[in-house]
């Protein structure tokens, strides 16, 4: 029965995937959407056996490789890590496909977008139930090409295509990162299971080896490419340039992929590696560096944005940001922990962002106005997951933001004062931009270039919503209190993840504790009086080259394109140039006038002259005569 | 008795060698006639007078003749010797001289080992003429292979006829079928005359 | 005299028909530029082959080669006709037997 986790979701995709023309959409539906919510309630009662009762599941289902010294079965592993990463993924993962029933009702396509989505839930069950690195590879990559097929699922938007493509591309730099880490992982260890690998890394914790002429930690160099693969898959900074062009998908696809579960892989790999990254304390610094840059970088960008979803997408990458940071901190539970709550408020956002754009058709906030008459219940539910990220008590997202900046101002490192620091003024940049979207959405005149009045959302779109901001409202203190989360070691998490020295020791002052909500309620006030007047269209003025900077996203992508995409546009024309005139006229060109012109010239050779023909004839007739005399006579 | 087969050799070898120098295409037939003749006469010799008179018959009466019949109808330029086959024809000859050669080195050695051939089937009898023994062998032993050939003499009948036969322009032949196979529609078509108007201006068919 | 004028063995009548086959094919490689020419050449080959045939006959008593003689006969005849039938057609087609204007075969 648990192995129905993975299997519903994946029969459900193929069955309406191959049957795409044939099914109806009501009917496409009910095959994905009852699979995954099959597969939620199961999970729900695996996180009472798992994650309550303490027991940990490892169901073998079929052996995969075994060649060479490398092993590697499709296994179903459930600790407290997974089991609560199965919560998150099936629970969002079935609000989002009920969803996307009211939200893609005018759309024709529905059965292969609904397969496309169970597609991407089985493979970030397998990500997440993997006990290998080979199946949790599987996984990475699926979930990359699904997130691939659902950016481009309006193919026929040029920009759907580009965006689907950057996206496939960038997640792919990072996975060229990971299988290296792989391979290093083998080559040293040996196996690619994580219960041997767990076991074996105190052993390999001092090796160093040579590489490019300079000596490093092997669990080093393995945790650096292992972080990279992350940095791809969550969108860290360097590697985040594919985030918002990605929202170009559909609103339930951003909800889904770009919030809560696929960008949270790297996470989850991060918490499940925790035994090998405890011991390369280099790398934890670096982890803490790349998150709290990623987090106040993007922050800062999402206040200038004027789209809806990218403001979103910005404010994903900026709350994972916080993530790698609680991990790099080595309170994996804290990143965890944030991430759970996160996946609640960040998809409720979305979705509510979703019904807006159903209701206007519009994205740009700087065209729509007033909605706060219209849509009650949206407006409610966007404050509820607004105030969520800002991290105001008792909402959810206080208590793990607190916990991640408690533990950066504790850590007493460098690397952790400069984290602290990044935290606070990150959010104060939430607060900022939340408020901006709820003043230009809802508050403010209305907008006259919407013509039609905008209608609130339909039951079936506004039921996954509440209960997803009821997520947010109450899953924070549910973990805190009555799942123990925040505990290291003896709390909820007991060996799934590793803290090699457990440095919290002393308890935080009251100052640090409220600093997070006075600074998240400045921001709100302030950004709710720049915002409803012209203060803010003000300073921009006033600060033109530093807000055209912000605006252009600091001109990440201006940036690569120079450096990578016009060196590769060049060599790859040389390059065809090369396989045309080179290569191509080596092989069969050549080939072609090779035999064209002896052939033309061999044919001459039938002259059509009777007499030459019985002189070949003749002659052929009597050397193999004069053959067979010489060999048997002579 | 060996005269006559050096006498009867020789004239064949000349006759031979008449029938492929000559410039007179009729005399060229008529060189190969000779030639026939004189191998009818070996034939003889050799105590296989059924297959001489059978040569003589089939060869000199059928297809000599058939070949004079052609020469004479088509009209044969007398041909030059063509200079320009020069180097055909040296390679030609060393051809033939090498050819003859290997015959002649191939007959030496194989005839002289004196191998005998051990199946004896058929045996030619003294007491039995040179027809009556082909005719008891040839009915009866070989009669598949007779009746092939006979399939292959139709075979070159049919042929000849079909490679020759021309379809001449301008003569009316019957179809007797066609003429049984006539309909009313296609033969007869009822008009009806108007009154005070005539037969003029009627469309017929 | 007695060495030359010696008993006539199955080698003479053998060498004999080797002569004659390569006459033929001096004729047929030496032509003069007929295909009448050639057509009479290839005669004389199965001419010599049948020799060959009743001297191994006569000389082994054995019947089988005369049956091929016969045989030999039959076949020659036919490609004689068939040969002539082509001629008589293509001198209809082209107006000529010359050799070298016969190559319709060119390719």
């Amino acid at each position: 029965m648990i192995l129905a986790i993975i299997f519903f979701p994946l029969i459900a995709s193929i069955i309406t995937g191959l049957c795409n023309k044939i099914l109806s959409i009501k009917i496409a539906s009910i095959i994905c959407t009852t699979s995954v919510v099959i597969s939620a309630l199961i999970s729900a009662f695996v996180f009472y056996r798992v994650g309550i009762c303490g027991e940990v599941i490892h169901i073998k289902i079929i052996e995969w490789l075994n060649v060479g010294g490398i092993h590697a079965d499709f296994a179903m592993y459930i600790d407290q890590l997974t089991s609560i990463m199965l919560i998150t993924v099936t629970f969002i993962s079935s609000a989002v496909h009920i969803y996307s029933v009211g939200y893609m009702c005018d759309d024709e396509n529905v059965p292969r977008f609904m397969s496309f989505l169970s597609l991407f839930t089985t493979f970030m069950l397998l990500l997440v139930t993997s006990d290998n690195f080979l199946q949790l590879f599987f996984g990475w990559e699926g979930v990359g090409l699904c997130s691939y097929l659902l950016i481009g699922f309006w193919y026929k938007k040029d920009s759907a295509n580009f965006a689907s493509i950057k996206a496939f591309v960038v997640n792919r730099v990072g996975d060229l990162a990971f299988i290296v880490g792989i391979i290093f992982i083998y080559s040293y260890f040996g196996s690619l299971e994580f219960a041997y690998i767990f076991g074996k890394v105190p052993a390999l914790a001092e090796q160093k080896t040579q590489v490019f002429g300079h000596n490093f930690y092997v669990i080093e160099i393995i945790c650096f490419l292992l972080f990279i693969g992350c940095m791809g898959k969550s969108a860290q900074i360097g590697l985040h340039v594919w985030l918002p062009d990605a929202m170009e998908g559909p609103t339930p696809v951003s909800a889904l992929i770009h919030a809560a579960t696929m960008v949270t892989a790297g996470i989850f790999l991060l918490a499940r590696c925790s035994y090998l990254f405890e011991y390369a304390a280099s790398i934890l610094g670096f982890i803490i560096i790349i998150g709290s840059i990623t987090c106040l970088f993007s922050a800062v960008i999402a206040i200038t944005q004027n789209d809806i979803k990218r403001i979103i997408a910005y404010s994903t990458c900026s709350q994972l940001g916080y993530m790698f940071l609680a991990c790099g901190l080595s309170t994996y539970e804290a990143g965890i922990f944030h991430l759970y709550t996160h996946a609640y408020f960040k998809a409720a956002l979305f979705l509510a962002a979703g019904s807006v754009i159903h209701a206007t058709h519009e994205q740009d906030i700087t065209k729509i106005g007033g909605l706060r008459k219209f849509m009650p219940i949206t407006y409610v539910l966007f404050w509820i997951g607004s105030l969520a990220i800002m991290g105001i008590f008792p909402f959810s997202g206080y208590f793990s933001k607190d916990l991640i900046l408690s533990s950066a101002y504790l850590s007493g490192t460098f690397a952790g004062d400069f984290a602290y620091k990044c935290g606070i003024m990150a959010a104060f940049c939430t607060a900022i931009y939340s408020v901006k979207i709820i003043v230009k959405v809802f508050h403010g005149k209305q907008s006259e270039k919407i013509h039609h009045i905008p209608k609130e959302s339909p039951i079936i779109m506004n039921v996954p919503l509440i209960f997803l901001a009821a997520g947010s409202i109450f899953a924070g203190l549910i973990g805190k209190n009555i799942l123990d989360i925040t505990t290291p070691i003896t709390g909820f998490f007991k060996a799934s993840v590793f803290t090699k020295e457990f440095k919290l020791g002393s308890h935080t002052p009251f100052s640090v504790e409220i600093m997070p909500t006075i600074v998240a309620i400045t921001g709100m006030l302030i950004g709710y009086i720049a915002f409803s007047t012209n203060i803010s269209s003000t300073i921009s003025k006033l600060f033109r080259p530093l807000y055209k900077l912000i605006t252009n996203k600091f001109y990440f992508d201006e940036i690569y394109n120079y450096i990578f995409i016009k060196q590769n546009d060049q060599l790859s024309q040389k390059m065809n140039f090369i396989d045309n005139k080179v290569i191509d006229f080596c092989g069969p060109v050549i080939v072609t006038i090779i035999s064209y012109n002896s052939a033309k010239k061999i044919s001459s050779i039938h002259n059509g002259l009777i007499n030459f023909y019985a002189f070949t004839i003749a002659i052929g007739t009597v050397a193999s005569l004069s053959i067979l005399v010489y060999k048997y006579v002579l | 008795m060996a005269i006559f087969f050096y006498l009867f050799s020789s004239l064949m070898i000349l006759s031979s060698i008449g029938v492929i120098t000559s410039r007179n295409p009729v005399y060229c037939v008529l060189w190969l006639i000779f030639t026939f003749l004189n191998s009818s006469a070996i034939f003889i010799q050799l105590g296989a007078e059924f297959i001489a008179m059978t040569i003589i018959i089939v060869y000199v009466g059928a297809v000599a003749v058939l070949f004079l019949f052609v020469v004479m109808m088509l009209n044969i330029n007398l041909a030059e010797i063509k200079s320009q086959l020069l180097g055909n024809r040296i390679v030609g000859a060393c051809l033939m001289f090498v050819l003859i050669i290997d015959f002649i080195l191939i007959v030496k050695s194989a005839l002289s080992s004196n191998s005998t051939i051990s199946i004896f089937h058929n045996q030619a009898s003294g007491k039995l003429s040179n027809t009556h023994s082909i005719g008891a062998i040839l009915y009866t032993d070989y009669i598949i292979v007779f009746q092939l050939s006979g399939l292959v003499l139709l075979l070159a009948m049919v042929g000849c006829i079909v490679l020759t036969v021309r379809k001449r322009e301008g003569v009316e032949k019957q179809n007797a079928h066609k003429q049984i196979a006539r309909t009313i529609e296609e033969s007869i078509e009822i008009i009806k005359v108007k009154t005070r108007v005539g037969v003029n201006g009627i469309n017929y068919k | 005299m007695e060495s030359i004028i010696s008993n006539v063995t199955l080698e003479h009548y053998v060498i004999l028909s080797c002569c004659l086959f390569s006459i033929g094919m001096c004729g047929l490689l030496l032509n003069k530029g007929n295909v009448i020419n050639i057509l009479m050449s290839i005669e004389l080959m199965l001419l010599a082959a049948n020799i060959n045939f009743v001297a191994f006959s006569s000389y082994y008593n054995e019947l089988t080669g005369q049956i091929a003689s016969i045989i030999i006969l039959a076949i020659a005849a036919a490609e004689a006709a068939i040969g002539l039938a082509i001629i008589v057609n293509f001198y209809r087609a082209c107006g000529t037997i010359s050799i070298e204007k016969i190559n319709k075969l060119k390719g």
